[in-house]
């Protein structure tokens, strides 16, 4: 049994008001503390995909078990970093990367040791007073992540969160994000278009299909760490997941 | 404020009020139709050695935040509801357009009718005068909130009444503000107005007596502490919450 588990999912879009098959029976199973990294072509519902195991979309078929249970609605137990952030612009970095603990009832000074903890790891103490207006995008993904960190989920979602960033900024958090992951154990599903992203990032890639997406192939990427994305060793991953990501059946 | 601006301010102000006494000096019109700005400051300082100017502008400042208040807290509700329940936009939008075009005197005869002459007449048209404004803005506000601040909530656990506290309404806020000054705006007009009609105290009331006494520096005078006041309310409440705000929010 996985940690978290997607079964036969299938969703259609609305496409000039006719439905159209998007996800077309999606199987995965993630381990517990696997790091798994989701690449497809675009428009092939990966996106969607990991909003159906967040809870916050319904498959039209299938269904999501977390440690064998089946799972119905969006819940702290699986925390998404959205790709812009989602960050609240009314409330502090520290504010925001406590507001699901103060969702929670958690009292204010317990409150605030966890959130010390997570702001020191991601290197944001000295803007905890700061509004997110007055960050860079590399500063407002970290405060993304922290505040994910501090609900200790079982499993973190994250959807193209670095997608936005310059390439300085990306290979930057790249290295931390495979240290936070060592550090925390936490399982990681990752969603992203950048196939050397997902090398350095995954201990495992799941290459999609074009829609309706299948999961058309799984890749274990079993490579020390922390990986960089100029390492030539890596390139042999990468040529793998390209392979699979051109051998597209008929559309 | 810069001594510079400040400086041009007050220059426009008195020379106001030196063409305004060089025009009364010309004897164009008598004083009983163009009073000199001496009779009207005379007037002013009248209504404040008998207290009469104050206990005017204390009632009709009571009834001003009573019915802010229920425009206010009123608005509020119904707008997000509007916002977050389909039917309920699909029902009550609709009619909240409509009573929002009705000028808020118009609803000094109903007043009437339901109250009496009476401090509770005055309010509702305060507050019935102001609340479709803030409805409509928080309506907007609401409307226009990113998607992802309310999953990103929802997914933290929030739900029900802490995602309306915590997410809806300080995500939506900029847009109730903009609510908050045309509703004051809306309400001031209104306590006036129906003060005026009602002609049961108030500054309105006093701004009537003037006419009854064929008193037209009682009148002007009336009208300038209504101005003075309106000004102060929109410099040093609204003002400074919309500047707070923005400021807040990056929007400026």
């Amino acid at each position: 049994m996985g940690k978290i588990e997607a079964k036969n999912i299938v969703k259609y879009f609305q496409h000039d008001g006719k439905p159209l098959k998007a996800i077309g029976g999606v199987n995965l199973t993630v381990n517990d503390g696997e790091f798994v990294c989701i690449v497809g072509p675009s428009g092939c519902g990966k996106s969607t995909f990991l909003r159906i195991l967040a809870g916050l979309e319904k498959p039209d078929e299938g269904e999501i078990l977390l440690d064998g249970k089946k799972l119905v609605n969006t819940g702290p137990d699986r925390i998404m970093v959205f790709q812009e952030g989602a960050l609240f612009p009314w409330l502090t970095v520290e504010d925001n990367v406590e507001y699901g603990l103060k969702v929670a009832g958690i009292p204010e000074n317990e409150r605030h040791d966890i959130s010390k903890r997570y702001l020191d790891m991601m290197q944001l103490s000295q803007f905890a007073n700061s509004y997110t207006y007055q960050l860079s995008t590399g500063m407002k993904q970290r405060v993304a992540i922290a505040r994910a960190l501090v609900m200790d989920p079982d499993v973190l979602l994250m959807d193209e969160p670095f997608a936005a960033l310059d390439s300085q900024t990306r290979d930057l958090l790249l290295v931390e994000m495979q240290m936070i992951w060592q550090k925390t154990k936490k399982t990681i599903i990752f969603v992203t278009h950048n196939v050397p992203e997902a090398a350095v990032l995954g201990s495992r890639v799941a290459v999609f299909s074009h829609r309706p997406s299948v999961v058309k192939k799984s890749l274990d990427i079993d490579y020390k760490r922390p990986r960089v994305a100029e390492d030539e060793n890596l390139s042999q991953f990468e040529k793998e997941i390209l392979a699979a990501l051109r051998h597209q059946g008929p559309k | 404020m810069k001594p510079n601006l400040l400086g041009k301010k007050i220059a426009f102000y008195v020379l106001i009020v030196v063409v305004w006494q060089g025009i009364d000096s010309a004897e164009i019109w008598p004083d009983n139709i163009f009073p000199s700005p001496i009779d009207v400051g005379e007037d002013l300082l009248y209504g404040i050695s008998d207290g009469s100017l104050f206990y005017g502008i204390a009632t009709s400042m009571w009834r001003l935040v009573i019915g802010l208040a229920i425009a206010i807290s009123g608005g509020m509700l119904l707008g997000i509801f509007m916002a977050r329940v389909e039917t309920v936009n699909q029902t009550i939008g609709s009619l909240v357009l409509g009573l929002q075009s009705i000028p808020s005197v118009a609803w000094v005869p109903l007043a009437i009718l339901w109250f009496g002459l009476s401090d509770y007449g005055i309010i509702f048209v305060t507050a019935i005068g102001a609340i479709f404004a803030v409805t409509i803005n928080t309506y907007t506000g609401v409307k226009n909130i990113d998607p992802s601040f309310i999953e990103a909530a929802r997914n933290m656990g929030a739900k029900g009444s802490q995602l309306v506290t915590t997410i809806l309404i300080p995500a939506a806020f900029p847009y109730m503000i903009t609510g908050f000054k045309q509703g004051w705006a809306f309400a001031w007009r209104g306590v006036i107005g129906a003060e005026l009609l009602f002609s049961f105290l108030g500054l309105g009331f006093l701004l009537n007596v003037g006419r009854q006494l064929n008193d037209v520096s009682q009148v002007i005078a009336m009208m300038l502490v209504i101005m003075g006041i309106g000004i102060l309310i929109d410099g040093f409440i609204f003002k400074k919450l919309e500047d707070k705000v923005m400021t807040k929010w990056g929007l400026r």
